[in-house]
């Protein structure tokens, strides 16, 4: 009975959000028709889950059509185009991290909490969203983690349990594939040394503390550096290496959909918030806007983690989150938030990398790629 | 009964308050960190390398500034600290003073935030006692009642910076009051326990150490983690000594008092340029000296004698501040020096932390006196039961060499150079600290040197005292004589003639700033009923007598109070 009730609240629901939608045009009747949004978002499995969770339906309720371009983030570019007043974007998916460090440079709009729409009980959204989930300029949609992923056949008789496996290529021997960047490794390599989950970033502030997750890093035989989200999974299913650090929604995606022989080691994941942002010179910021509050109500939310793993930013989204709508898979056991995968959960300090993201890239490069560029991505 | 249960509870709400202090303090003392650019994380945050620098001399020099002005509002013109905690419980004395205290805690607060190298547990617990004495003050508590709120505030203090209820209980009980009555442990308990609540629910600081597999260390370890304890007895002596040392060598300096802290942080700062783990509290230091690896040995030595004699500069020089933290780093580095040591001997396995945490345990423990809380601080903060047994290990040469060769704790040094003497135990403290005064009493015939000695009989007689005492004129005293030898001499025919020429009895008098201690043992060489207290400095004026019954008296009340507070149980 209980099942009808909350059926019949969710369809009555999705009528009101339907019908919220289709007034909302009205409103700024003066766009003319062909207006498309124009989304920048990441590409691969998670834009298909994306245009079949939010662009299509939104298409569907309002008539806007979705146009979505590939990037791999950074501000770069979002910086040349702000300064040269010819922004491509409407909406930009960023990470909290760069859309701080964006914010920070007056390259986006800022977004007020009122636009969002309140929890299917009523519960305001000030209260509704997660810590930390609604900054000026972002808005956090879904947290997402990056992890290790290895290969299940390639350490007969043992399974890595910890972070410090990554490390160690005595007891877990191959190549290993990490991304071209300090953030995750360096959290990753201080974690080998034991260091608690609250003391790294303060110890990552030292040189002493860099110069201790460089050597970890640096005593990695055979790496491969990374750059697009694809890769790993690439390298982990040519068995180009046997770990690899990755995006948890791509690792699912060729587990689930794929069937590659691979496995999520979820100890030491560091979560990241993913976030809606509109550029400042959009030509649509409206449309960007009206997005925002569609794709980020609960029923979208929960639609989305339905089909890629990434923890809903709400809590009544978290609620929902039930099977994949394919294969029958239980969505609730592969998003980061679980408490099963949380226990050593590090959230990505973005405050601290918006701040010191040059200087740490600079110690970076220098401590590590100069003398490896030839063994980079290939 | 009743009053024994309300006891537990203003525990528990000063245990409530002495927390919350405790969480603002801690928190306050971060957010200048960051602030100021003294943390890590804030001057890695801050871009700009010549600015960074600029500060890094800048910000504790003019914190010193700071903290040199606020000492000239506190009477004894220094920061009170849990020194003087110890002293106001153990000599019964109580009613610790407000506005020193909350200037005190101000004083460490903006030491700390200045990047002073000196600890936050000091100024915590004193806050926390503090809290706990006006609780009682303004309750008009008698003062075994302000000692138990004092022990309360402290142990709630620690409950909370370190979450270690046990070790908050044991401190308070420990170094406080020094003794074990179940009077006090109830409310003392339910302080830590509501201090415990409350750092668990606001304050998300991890783990001070954090163990993440234990290895089990071989047999033969444990003799070096024994060995380590009595070395480290030697590292505490060594920073107990370096603090006094700066403190008397700034005494002679040619500067301002107030000013010398600002002196000191400057030159903490020139030099943090060069080693910044120097800086601040050192918690970041005292971690990577748990990580195998972090530093080279060399290096070990150089910060581990650089931070200890940044310490003793902060400290000598007058900033406000504790002793503990910085002994918690320089014991860690300590234990990590005996660590790398061991290990190139390559005999050993995976046991790197053991050492660091031995060697914290070694010289933190005879610093504050308190080898129990130091093994409940590592066993509640690793809840490792074996790095616990390598700890007690080691904290079993340290404490007794260290109060073989220096003394119980450097606050128990601080108190003897004071005059304060507490090696004795309690009982002796309180009698010698104890004044005199107010058992003087003017009952007594006293004569003029002048006088006949038949009048002298007469005027003994008439007031029934066996004893008199001569004064002169100007009121000056000259010794006393009894109703014995002046009958002697009467009976002698010598009635006219003057008491001066009458035997003196050879007896000892007193000072008007005796204690009741001296007194008591005065007594065991004089027969008769009372002795006279003389002042020496002012040309030997006649203050009155003490009678020997008044004394006895005196001493069964102290020892009567203090075997109630001790060994009551409501």
């Amino acid at each position: 009975m209980a099942r009808v009730d909350h059926g019949m609240r969710r369809a009555c629901m999705g009528a009101l959000v339907g019908l919220t939608i289709m007034l909302a045009p009205s409103t700024y009747g003066d766009e003319p028709a062909a207006a498309a949004l124009t989304v920048l978002s990441w590409g691969g499995a998670y834009e298909r889950a994306q245009q079949r969770a939010l662009f299509d339906p939104f298409t569907e309720a309002t008539g806007t059509p979705v146009e979505v371009e590939q990037y791999d983030g950074g501000i770069a570019e979002l910086r040349r185009a702000v300064a040269e007043g010819d922004v491509a974007w409407d909406l930009i998916d960023m990470t909290r991290s760069q859309a701080k460090a964006a914010c920070a440079e007056n390259l986006l709009d800022p977004l007020p909490s009122e636009l969002l729409a309140p929890a299917p009980d009523g519960t305001p959204a000030e209260r509704d969203f997660i810590d930390g989930a609604l900054n000026r300029c972002s808005i956090t949609h879904s947290v997402f983690a990056t992890v290790v992923a290895y290969r299940r056949d390639a350490f007969p008789g043992r399974r890595p349990t910890s972070i410090a496996d990554l490390f160690d290529q005595q007891r877990f021997p191959g190549p290993r594939a990490l991304q071209r960047t300090p953030a995750v490794n360096l959290e990753w390599a201080l974690l080998s040394y034991g260091v608690p989950k609250e003391e790294i970033y303060r110890l990552l502030s030292t040189r002493r503390g860099l110069s201790l997750a460089f050597e970890r890093i640096d005593s990695l035989e055979n790496l491969h550096w990374w750059k697009a989200g694809d890769t790993p999974v690439r390298l982990l299913a040519e068995n180009e290496v046997v770990m690899a650090s990755g995006y948890n929604g791509r690792f699912f995606d060729a587990m689930i959909n794929r069937d590659l022989p691979i496995e999520i080691l979820w100890d030491g994941q560091v979560q990241e918030h993913e976030t809606w942002a509109v550029p400042r010179h959009a030509a649509h910021p409206d449309i960007a806007r009206d997005f925002i509050r569609f794709a980020t109500s609960s029923e979208r939310q929960a639609a989305l983690a339905r089909l890629i793993p990434y923890g809903p930013s709400r809590h009544s989204a978290t609620l929902q989150v039930t099977t994949h709508p394919d294969s029958g898979v239980d969505m609730r056991l592969h998003i980061p938030t679980h408490p099963l995968n949380t226990e050593r959960a590090i959230t990505k300090d973005d405050d601290w990398y918006a701040r010191s993201h040059t200087r740490i890239n600079d110690y970076f490069q220098d401590a590590l790629l100069d003398d490896r560029e030839d063994s980079g991505d290939r | 009964m009743l009053r024994f249960l309300g006891l537990v509870v203003l525990g528990a709400l000063i245990g409530g308050l002495a927390a919350l202090a405790a969480v603002g303090f801690v928190s306050a003392v971060l957010w200048l960190n960051d602030l100021l650019l003294i943390s890590p994380r804030g001057r890695m945050m801050f871009a700009h390398p010549e600015a960074l620098a600029i500060a890094t001399v800048l910000v504790p020099a003019l914190g010193g500034l700071v903290v040199g002005q606020l000492h000239r509002a506190i009477r004894e013109r220094r920061p009170h600290t849990p020194a003087d905690v110890i002293a106001a419980v153990q000599t019964r004395r109580g009613r610790l003073p407000a506005r020193a205290g909350f200037l005190s805690a101000v004083s460490g607060l903006v030491s700390l935030g200045a990047g002073a190298s000196v600890g936050q547990y000091g100024p915590l617990v004193h806050l926390g006692a503090t809290l706990g004495s006006l609780g009682a003050k303004l309750l008009k508590l008698g003062r075994s009642d302000d000692n138990v709120t004092i022990a309360c505030g402290v142990a709630a203090a620690i409950a909370t910076a370190f979450h270690a209820p046990l070790a908050g209980i044991v401190f308070a009980h420990e170094v406080i009051l020094r003794h074990y009555a179940l009077r006090a442990f109830a409310p003392v308990a339910a302080a830590a326990i509501v201090g415990h609540v409350i750092a668990t629910n606001v304050l998300s600081q991890g783990a001070l150490f954090h163990v993440a597999d234990t290895a089990v260390p071989q047999p033969w370890e444990f003799a070096a983690f024994i060995v380590i304890g009595g070395l480290g007895a030697l590292v505490a002596g060594a920073y107990m000594h370096a603090i006094l040392a700066v403190g008397r060598w700034a005494a002679r300096l040619p500067v301002v008092p107030s000013l010398r802290p600002a002196l000191a942080g400057a030159a903490l700062g020139l030099v943090a340029l060069w080693v910044p783990d120097i800086l601040g509290m050192g918690q970041e230091t005292l971690r990577f000296a748990t990580i195998e690896g972090a530093f080279g040995g060399f290096e070990l030595v150089i910060v581990l004698v650089l931070k200890l004699t940044a310490t003793a500069l902060c400290i000598g020089m007058g900033f406000g501040g504790g002793v503990f933290s910085p002994a918690l780093v320089i014991g860690t580095l300590f234990g990590a020096l005996c660590g790398t040591l061991i290990g190139d001997t390559g005999l050993a396995g995976d046991t790197f932390v053991f050492y660091a945490v031995c060697g914290m345990v070694a010289v933190t423990a005879p610093v504050i006196g308190a080898p129990l809380t130091s093994l409940l601080i590592v066993f509640e903060l690793t809840g490792s039961y074996v790095l616990t047994t390598a700890a007690l290990a080691s904290v079993t040469l340290a404490s007794p060499i260290a109060a073989q060769l220096f003394g119980r704790s450097l606050f128990d040094i601080q108190l003897a150079n004071r005059g304060l003497d507490l090696s004795a135990g309690r009982g002796r403290a309180l009698l010698q600290s104890a004044r005199l005064k107010h058992l003087l009493s003017q009952d007594c015939v006293t004569l003029n040197p002048r006088d006949s000695i038949d009048d002298a009989v007469a005027s003994l007689g008439h007031h029934g005292h066996g004893e008199a005492y001569l004064v002169d004129d100007k009121g000056r005293y000259h010794g006393s004589v009894t109703l014995a030898d002046l009958e002697v001499m009467r009976g002698r025919g010598q009635g006219q003639r003057r008491v001066r020429d009458c035997p003196r009895t050879p007896r000892p008098v007193l000072g008007p700033e005796a204690s009741v201690w001296s007194a008591m043992h005065q007594l065991q060489d004089v027969t008769g009923e009372a002795i006279a207290v003389v002042d020496d400095k002012a040309d030997d004026a006649f203050l009155g007598v003490v009678y020997e019954s008044s004394i006895a008296r005196a001493y069964l009340q102290y020892s009567e109070e203090l075997r109630r507070e001790e060994h009551g149980t409501g």
